[in-house]
């Protein structure tokens, strides 16, 4: 992974143009929801801002300024959502910002910046591989009488994942297993790690724990090479963001086809091997989780260049080829719901507020993002608001609870179990 | 690092709340980054001593106060893109508005919205179309404040034929003075509306700026109307895609031509015949190369080493963009019948880009959002600009003609990409006024170091300017221009000083990119002035 | 007495007036405004005299009152309160300096008459944005630095317009030239380049005309301008669409206006529309929009067709009807008429010899609750309906009106003239309270005006002591007073 100092180029490009605060310019729609970056626009100055976050690490790398605790709580008042990269890069070739947030994270960890909710997650990593502080003998628990084939034991054609929060919280427990019971109805075996399935690791990387994702990738990806797996399906959002760009961007290469449940959904429906049900009529819209989408886009390798104005453009991580179209396909297959598209979608979408370990260390700012997203949801006339990450539905149910508010939140599951009658 | 004395600090705290006033360095940092215009050859400008997040005019009032009655410079800005709206040294209050961010009103019938400072224009055309109508969006592209490229800056943009410059398209004005006091500009400060901007009596909008604005160095405008413009096309037009992938539908009436004139002088003759003849929503001068190096940098490199290629791209260094645009087919008829009779008439070609494959990707990023401006970024990283006075369009031609030759020998002495030079951009502006502008921009690599080449680049085209008679462009205006052409054009600097000094008497706006008071250009004066 | 000895030794003896007619009629004018009579009338020839006079008047601390046009005047501007004054009068300065048909724009002397200009210009196909039917008499540079409105709001931008560069002497005897006209370069070398200053805004980062437009001469004396012209149309037709109320012209008027269809648009109601034709009110509808649709160099009468195909649709839409003749007159002689200074005598005096103006600024939609409170006042002072005429004139695309009032009255009657100042009084405060935006304050409007807007007020007077600070050019007006 980058050191910061090995992007300074990348910092000395930005020219203050403010893009990555607003949806790219071709795509604003309206006054209210035309900025894409909940940091800055929370907290107003401008280095909470992508461009910001990026000085600020050009000032830090030149003995400028240091790291201080004002500084961390910008570094980490951020939910890595990458939306400002995108705005970035819409226009511009020779700026990889992501990499610079990740970077500053990763400095701030090692000069012993860290917030003690972070250090909770990583401590539980460490000791019972989760982030949610749990006994890793209870992982195994939401697959209870499911009969997963059990991969520490055989071999499996579809290895799934169900990630630490479907592993854990309870009120995704029926989410996670109807995605099960779908595949199973498609005539899919599928095959699961139980108490043995670890974290990707991908959340300690992006809380600047960089080298603990290390261990964790080694580990998953020794089982998966064991359990002879070919397909790996995670319906985790953040799951599938690590396999799909954490690890191959760190060299690591799990060897195997990974896709989304949504995705693997939506290919079932598509050969013909799933038929959804009816939906008692409902307007629905689709917010695309940061890591599905945007972040989700594989990893482009093959670009060793130095100077990155030369780089062919096929090689910058614009987020345009993450996952959006398989769960759009999935809503629009189930007769009775109307999907309605917000403002910002795809790749200029607007984070849930969750990620980059903002719901564990500031979680009034998760919410206060959160309301952000409803409040577009219903301005685009939608009864739902379906996602497809556990993360996104767990900040947006708690939004809607404590705001009293009627938007039902739904995962793209949920949907479908209803389509069954479920 | 000079930080603002602890009281003074303590005062705004108190006034603004902790959460809205920062003088932590990384902070800072964030605004004495601006690599944009910055004309030295440091890579920071000086760093503020605070930033303060002022949301209403009271506290940008308290503020402004403040800084006066404890003698604190003070820059504000709007978004903030350039070195113009950080502070000219250490020790100064940096007013970020971004806080102020509403469109207050929207007035369909008599055409003008009152916007706050941290309105981008991009958020206000999506409005306004709503409504039937746009707003002129500058060059710089819809990422920038309406507000301040209205009361403080420039005013360019593409579309100007139909949205004219921002310096005239400004109506009621709401402005915290230097000194504290509020003072609305026209219509509002009579509690009448915000419709108009000038009177009673004298247009006070002549002491808020000129061609250009102060810069921020003349108070803080908190409210502004600006005039918008008819638009034709869809209201909420769907629009798939960021950038080069951007489609859309198109409206038949919404037509958009390349038009190629054989010679400088075919294509200002053209333009003075479009601008007569009231047919196109907008023209505007974009050489074929320029766009190849805005969409395509990495392919223009090796196009623009190929002698075929660039004889080839030559062929169309007179590339104006038309677009006309009606509710009405019949009038969008006659207007391609009489662009088609003019390009003939001229010996010029027409190529119907509505035809073209991709033509949504034209008329929505460039004829409707402005936004390929910013691509000029892409190919060096950045760029700068020059020439492109507000003039006459014969000799906004002229310019385009005499900063080709000029840039050639940097472009050859490696001080700028090679872009075959000239990519003079610019078009006709409000109507049938035959004035226009052409600028010239040249991109580069800051981070190459070579930054001497470069500003010998703006001083041979702020001479060159003066030597062909080509109007005040953008190369004259550096911090300090003042003392140079201020003698040469009727001493207009001691008028602005004066008028610094009357509405700034303590000296707290940051001077740097206007001029500083009388007292200090003229100490005689001022005392004689005492009676 | 020694000034008058100064004064002809810059102008020359026979260029000093001081008979007593002359100097009478300089000390009132057809409004209300009191004032002195001026010591004497100068007529300088051109810049170095005006430069000398400024400087003149500042040793000697008198006053100079500017004035372009030949009278006679009626808003008080030029009606010195300050004893002991001069009048600048450069009605006689009537150079037509310089016509650039393909920039168009013209460069002119103050004195020179909308008549004369466009006797010339028009010899190049070109011709100039007028307000509606000037006083012969009236000077070009005089009406535009007056902000007076004109007739075709697609051409007018901005609140300047058509007004471009300025030659001008401050108060303080200083040169200065305004917008592309400061340089750089001489004029000769600007032309050679292929300017023609006809850019207004600045030098740099101030705009100085803009602050010497609506000054009513309080800062300096403008000795030439450039103006704006426009393409003399190859065809142009004249539309009436009659109204019963001002609603529906003005539903209809905004659109056309956002199709940026007319050259000429206007409403008038039935009193001034006839005032202007000659005719009988009674024969008139209330309320007449008048437009006029223009074909120009290419193609004009296919312009025109689809113009006139494409509003006779909205026209369907908007349930109005456009016409080309009202009461026997015809729509082209209208637009005519509207496009050149009115004959003897002065359209406004046609009906009962003489006229008060109440005009402000608004916005079109809002024009009617004006009326409406106009008609009650009319009503209240016995002033019949036949008597009180009405111009809307659209401005700056639409986005604002100069409404206008014109309360026709005979002079020669004593009741007229009795109840005609406190008619006035009462009608320009209930404008002024209805949110009226008097953005040009002549006699009584500088009290109302500037009361509202105190900190305009507190700025102006900077910018007073800025360009003229001993207060010798025309004291006393807008919000200059002798400060209590
Ligand atoms: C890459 C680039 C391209 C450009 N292209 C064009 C172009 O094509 N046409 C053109 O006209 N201009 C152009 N400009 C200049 C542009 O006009 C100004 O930068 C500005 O108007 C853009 O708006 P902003 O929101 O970035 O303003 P800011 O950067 O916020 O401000 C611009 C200036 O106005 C002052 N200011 C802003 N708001 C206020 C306020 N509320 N009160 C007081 N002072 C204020 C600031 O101090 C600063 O000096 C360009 C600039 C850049 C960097
Ligand atoms: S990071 Fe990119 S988008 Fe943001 S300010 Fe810098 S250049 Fe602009
Ligand atoms: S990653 Fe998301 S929250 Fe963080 S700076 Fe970028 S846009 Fe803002």
């Amino acid at each position: 992974m980058n050191d910061l100092a090995t992007l300074k180029s990348d910092m000395e490009g930005c020219s203050r143009c403010s893009h990555c605060k607003w949806v790219p310019m071709a795509q604003i729609k309206s006054w209210r929801f035309a900025k894409i970056c909940p940091s800055v626009d929370r907290y107003n100055f401008h280095a909470y801002s992508g461009g910001g976050k990026l000085i600020a690490s050009n000032s830090i790398l030149e003995g400028r300024s240091e790291v201080t605790d004002p500084v961390m709580e910008i570094v980490y008042r951020c939910q890595l959502c990458g939306a400002c990269q995108v705005s970035c890069q819409a226009y511009r070739d020779d700026i990889d910002l992501a990499d610079v947030l990740l970077a500053l994270r990763a400095k701030c960890v090692t000069e012993g910046y860290v917030l003690p909710e972070h250090l909770l997650m990583i401590e539980s990593m460490k000791k019972e591989d989760n982030t949610l502080g749990l006994l890793k003998a209870d992982r195994g628990v939401w697959a209870k009488d499911l009969d997963l084939i059990d991969i520490n034991t055989q071999k499996v054609e579809v290895l799934f994942h169900a990630g630490c929060r479907y592993s854990y919280d309870e009120d995704l427990r029926s989410s996670v297993r109807n995605w099960v019971r779908l595949f199973r109805n498609a005539g899919v075996d599928l095959g699961a790690a139980g108490p043995e399935e670890s974290c990707c690791g991908g959340r300690a990387f992006e809380m600047g724990y960089q080298g603990e994702m290390k261990n964790f990738a080694e580990d998953m990806i020794g089982r998966i090479k064991a359990s002879g797996a070919k397909l790996l399906v995670t319906p985790c959002s953040d799951c599938y963001y690590t396999f799909k760009y954490l690890y191959p961007k760190n060299g690591m290469d799990a060897g195997l086809r990974v896709l989304h449940a949504v995705e693997y959904a939506d290919l079932l429906i598509k050969q013909g091997r799933l038929k959804l049900g009816k939906c008692a009529s409902l307007r629905v819209t689709y917010h695309d989780p940061c890591h599905l989408g945007r972040r989700g886009e594989i990893y482009k390798m093959g670009w060793n260049g130095v100077n990155k104005l030369h780089r062919p453009v096929r090689f910058k991580q614009m987020g345009n080829l993450g996952i959006f179209d398989p769960p759009r396909n999935v809503i629009r297959s189930i007769p009775g719901l109307d999907l309605v598209e917000m403002e910002r979608i795809r790749e200029y979408s607007w984070c849930c507020g969750a990620g980059g370990g903002v719901l564990e260390a500031f979680p009034d700012f998760a919410d206060w993002t959160a309301r952000d997203r409803i409040e577009e949801a219903r301005a685009a006339g939608a009864e739902a608001i379906v996602t497809a990450c556990p993360w996104c539905e767990r900040v947006f149910k708690d939004a809607i609870a404590a705001g009293g508010d009627p938007m039902k939140v739904y995962d793209v599951i949920d949907l479908i179990t209803m389509s069954w009658g479920g | 690092m000079k930080l603002l004395p602890k009281d003074v600090y303590r005062e705004l705290a108190d006034a603004l709340g902790e959460e809205n006033i920062s003088q932590e360095p990384a902070v800072l940092d964030g605004y004495a980054w601006q690599p944009a215009m910055n004309l030295t050859n440091q890579k920071w400008i000086p760093r503020p001593a605070a930033v303060i997040l002022p949301a209403t005019t009271e506290e940008v009032q308290t503020i402004v106060r403040i800084c006066n009655q404890r003698q604190v410079k003070f820059k504000a800005h709007s978004t903030g893109w350039a070195a113009w709206g950080g502070p000219s040294q250490e020790g100064e209050l940096q007013i970020d508005l971004r806080r102020m961010n509403r469109i207050l009103e929207l007035d369909e019938k008599n055409k003008f919205a009152v916007v706050e400072p941290y309105v981008c224009c991009g958020q206000l055309q999506s409005e306004a179309m709503k409504k039937g109508l746009t707003c002129h969006i500058i060059g710089a592209g819809p990422n920038t404040s309406a507000l301040a490229s209205a009361t403080s800056a420039w005013g360019y943009g593409g579309t100007g034929l139909s949205t004219g410059y921002s310096g005239r398209n400004v109506l009621g004005v709401e402005w915290v003075l230097p000194d504290g006091e509020v003072l609305q500009l026209g219509s509002p400060g009579s509690h009448a509306g915000w419709f108009s901007g000038d009177g009673p009596g004298p247009g006070l909008r002549g002491i808020m700026r000129g061609f250009s604005g102060t810069q921020g160095s003349l108070g803080v405008f908190t409210k502004c109307a600006v005039k918008l413009f008819p638009w034709y096309g869809p209201p909420q037009p769907r629009v798939e895609g960021i950038l080069l992938d951007v489609e859309t539908d198109v409206p038949e009436t919404e037509k958009m031509f390349f038009v190629v004139a054989p010679s400088f002088k075919k294509y200002a003759d053209i333009s003075y015949e479009i601008g007569n003849a009231e047919i196109a929503y907008w023209f505007c001068r974009s050489p074929l190369n320029a766009g190849v190096d805005l969409f395509m940098p990495r392919a223009g490199d090796r196009l623009f080493e190929s002698k075929p290629l660039r004889a080839l791209l030559k062929a169309f260094q007179h590339l104006g963009v038309a677009l006309l645009s009606s509710p009405s087919k019949r009038e969008v008829e006659y207007q391609e019948k009489v662009l088609r009779k003019i390009t003939v008439e001229h010996g010029c070609i027409l190529l119907d880009l509505s035809k073209a494959p991709g033509y949504g990707f034209w008329w929505w990023l460039m004829g409707v959002r402005s936004i390929p401006t910013a691509l000029t970024f892409r190919a060096g990283g950045d760029f700068l600009t020059s020439y492109g006075s507000p003039v006459e369009y014969d000799n906004a031609i002229r310019q385009a003609e005499v900063a080709q030759e000029c840039k050639q020998k940097y472009i050859d002495q490696g001080y700028f990409k090679d872009d075959m030079s000239d990519i003079g951009w610019g078009g006709i502006y409000e109507g049938t006024a035959n004035w226009g502008h052409c600028e010239t921009a040249a991109m580069f690599d800051r981070r190459d170091g070579q930054a001497e080449g470069r500003f010998k680049y703006l001083e041979d085209s702020a001479r060159t300017t003066i030597e062909h008679t080509l109007g005040l462009g953008l190369s004259n205006l550096p911090p300090g221009a003042w003392k140079v052409y201020g003698p040469q054009l009727h001493n207009y600097h001691l008028w602005e000083a004066r008028i610094k000094k009357a509405f700034d008497p303590n000296s707290v706006g940051d001077e740097q990119w206007y001029v500083p008071s009388i007292d200090e250009i003229e100490p005689k004066e001022s005392s004689s002035d005492e009676q | 007495m020694a000034k008058k000895e100064d004064l002809a030794r810059i102008v020359g003896p026979e260029r000093v007036v001081t008979e007593e007619d002359a100097l009478i009629a300089y000390s009132f004018d057809s409004s209300f405004v009191k004032g002195e009579r001026p010591e004497c009338i100068v007529k300088p020839r051109g810049l170095d005299e005006i430069q000398r006079l400024v400087k003149l008047a500042n040793d000697q601390g008198f006053a100079l009152v500017p004035c372009s046009s030949h009278g006679p005047h009626s808003r008080g501007d030029t009606v010195p309160t300050a004893s002991g004054s001069v009048i600048v009068d450069l009605s006689e300065m009537k150079a037509i300096l310089r016509v650039d048909q393909r920039n168009k724009v013209a460069m002119i002397d103050p004195g020179v008459t909308f008549a004369e200009l466009q006797t010339e210009v028009e010899k190049q196909g070109l011709r100039i944005e007028m307000p509606l039917l000037p006083r012969k008499t009236k000077s070009v540079v005089g009406s535009l630095l007056e902000r007076e409105p004109t007739t075709g709001p697609k051409y007018n931008w901005d609140a300047i317009d058509p007004l471009c560069c300025l030659e001008l002497v401050f108060g303080t005897g200083d040169l200065f030239r305004t917008g592309n006209a400061a340089g750089p370069g001489s004029l000769e070398e600007q032309w050679a380049s292929g300017q023609a200053q006809k850019m207004p805004m600045g030098p740099a980062q101030t705009d100085i005309a803009r602050l010497i437009q609506g000054a009513q001469g309080s800062l300096g004396i403008v000795t030439w301008a450039t103006i704006k012209l426009e393409l003399m149309p190859a065809l142009s037709k004249g539309f009436f669409v009659a109204g019963q109320t001002l609603d529906e012209l003005i539903a209809f008027t905004y659109q056309i206006l956002w199709r940026k269809f007319p050259d000429t648009c206007l409403i008038l109601n039935n009193v001034n529309l006839a005032a202007i034709a000659g005719l009988d009110p009674k024969d008139l509808p209330p309320w007449t929009l008048l437009y006029s649709l223009s074909g120009l160099t290419h193609l004009p009468e296919e312009r025109l067709t689809y113009m006139e195909q494409d509003l006779a649709e909205i026209a369907g839409e908007f349930k109005v009807t456009p016409r080309r003749n009202l009461a026997g007159v015809a729509a082209d002689r209208m637009v005519d008429l509207a496009s050149r200074p009115s004959e003897e005598p002065y359209w406004k005096f046609r009906k009962r010899g003489a006229c008060q103006d109440v005009f402000f600024l608004t916005t079109l939609d809002r024009t009617p609750e004006f009326i409406q409170a106009m008609d009650g006042l009319t009503r209240e002072f016995g002033l019949t309906r036949e008597n009180l005429g009405v111009y809307l004139q659209p401005i700056r695309h639409g986005t604002g009106c100069h409404l206008e009032f014109n309360l026709m009255y005979n002079p020669n009657r004593p009741e007229d003239s009795a109840r005609l100042p406190a008619l006035f009084e009462r009608a320009s405060r209930a404008c002024l309270d209805l949110g009226g935006f008097f953005s040009r304050p002549y006699g009584l409007w500088s009290e109302l005006a500037y009361a509202k807007c105190p900190d305009t007020v507190m700025a102006l007077r900077k910018v007073k002591n800025i360009f003229d600070p001993r207060g010798v050019m025309n004291p006393g007006k807008l919000c200059f007073k002798k400060e209590a």
